[in-house]
């Protein structure tokens, strides 16, 4: 360092990094300052300005949608063989905007299958994959797995001819795995057929265990992007 | 106003009206529905019995579900028109019902005259009354009518 140097720049001082209004009152409260300074500077590297680097997140978004509207749907649904699919007709034709929220639940599960299935193959084309970010990978291809069984287990709740069916096929080839097959068989369905049992057991995956698991997995698959960065380019 | 104090309302008015425009069919959401008007079973006046003409079969719809009146002379009859085979809407065409789905055929008296139904038309408790038709529960007590029938009038 040279003598002639000038004085060394001012730190901005704590009393200059305090925020104000309600967010900086918490901000300030749980000494996040330098927190929320390195989230907001974070910078996109120029080749992920792409609608190829969107898909992860619009996953996301779609899942927000989806807990929101599926929280709305269990407010009428009625998870019983007797009722369930009297409730499912009697949101979509006597409860106001219920076939709007049904609608937008069924689109965006089905577009969430497809938008994690595009992110996947985002990442394993770009080679994001990659050292050190395998385990990221790894908690993906869970989260594609758990994705496919909300699929699996919400098409039974209409309780219709269709769910019927596509959860004894669904279910036989869970039985087909060998050894383990009948065991998976007769814990899916709750009993050697498909009946209130399996209807209960498909809710509570659907509504309790699933969010529960891919909540805990899409904060770890969060933490990892923040931890790695965007990968770089090809 | 400022250009700045411009885009600033221009976003202000869109975000508000985009959060309202998901709040407002949220709230009606929450709403319980109304009752249906007309709850299954309940008595219901569908009309003076001068408005059915004579030797005729004619659409109505008791408590939102799809019948016909029949009515010889004054005597009234009121078949329900969901099949008996698998619930399709059964259509009238001209003194006798034609299912579309599988061309399962009733005669006016609501017996089966083409499978594949096996089961005829049932009909509801039905009376006139100072000239108007007044139709009640559906009878099916006529015939062995599956859960699933039972289940449609329920």
């Amino acid at each position: 360092m040279s003598a002639n140097a000038g004085p060394l720049p001012q730190l901005p001082s704590d009393a200059k990094r305090r925020k104000p209004g309600l967010i900086g009152w918490v901000v300030n409260r749980l000494g996040m300052d330098d927190t929320m300074e390195d989230q907001y500077n974070r910078v996109v590297p120029a080749h992920a300005s792409n609608y190829i680097y969107c898909f992860g997140g619009i996953a996301l978004v779609l899942f927000v949608i989806l807990a929101a509207t599926g929280i709305m749907l269990a407010i009428y649904y009625q998870p019983t063989p007797d009722t369930a699919y009297q409730s499912v007709l009697n949101i979509s034709t006597h409860v106001q905007f219920g076939w709007w929220i049904r609608s937008i639940h069924r689109w965006s599960a089905g577009g969430m299958v497809l938008l994690v299935f595009l992110h996947m193959l985002r990442v394993f084309f770009t080679g994001a994959y990659k050292k050190p970010r395998e385990l990221n990978w790894v908690t993906g291809v869970f989260l594609l797995l758990i994705t496919m069984g909300f699929g699996f287990t919400g098409y039974l709740l209409p309780w219709d001819q269709k769910a019927y069916w596509a959860t004894k096929v669904g279910t036989d080839i869970a039985g087909s795995v060998p050894g383990l097959g009948h065991f998976l068989l007769i814990s899916l369905r709750g009993g050697e057929q498909i009946s209130a049992a399996t209807l209960g057991r498909f809710f509570d995956l659907h509504v309790l265990v699933l969010p529960a698991i891919i909540v805990i997995l899409l904060l770890g698959h969060f933490f990892m992007i923040r931890r790695h960065g965007i990968s770089g380019r090809l | 106003m400022t250009r700045s104090t411009f885009l600033k309302w221009l976003i202000g008015i869109f975000g508000v009206t985009a959060v309202a425009g998901v709040i407002y069919p949220v709230l009606r959401f929450l709403k319980p529905p109304p009752a249906v008007s007309g709850a299954i079973g309940q008595v219901v006046n569908v009309g003076a019995v001068t408005s059915f003409p004579d030797g005729q079969l004619t659409a109505v719809t008791v408590n939102g579900q799809p019948a016909a009146i029949h009515n010889v002379g004054g005597k009234v009859t009121v078949y329900s028109l969901i099949c008996t085979h698998l619930g399709c809407v059964v259509g009238i065409a001209g003194d006798a019902f034609k299912c579309p789905c599988h061309g399962s055929q009733f005669a006016d008296t609501g017996a089966v005259t083409h499978g594949p139904a096996t089961l005829p038309l049932p009909t509801y408790h039905s009376q006139t009354q100072n000239g108007a038709v007044l139709v009640g529960p559906i009878d099916l007590s006529g015939a062995a009518y599956p859960a699933w029938y039972k289940g449609e009038f329920s």
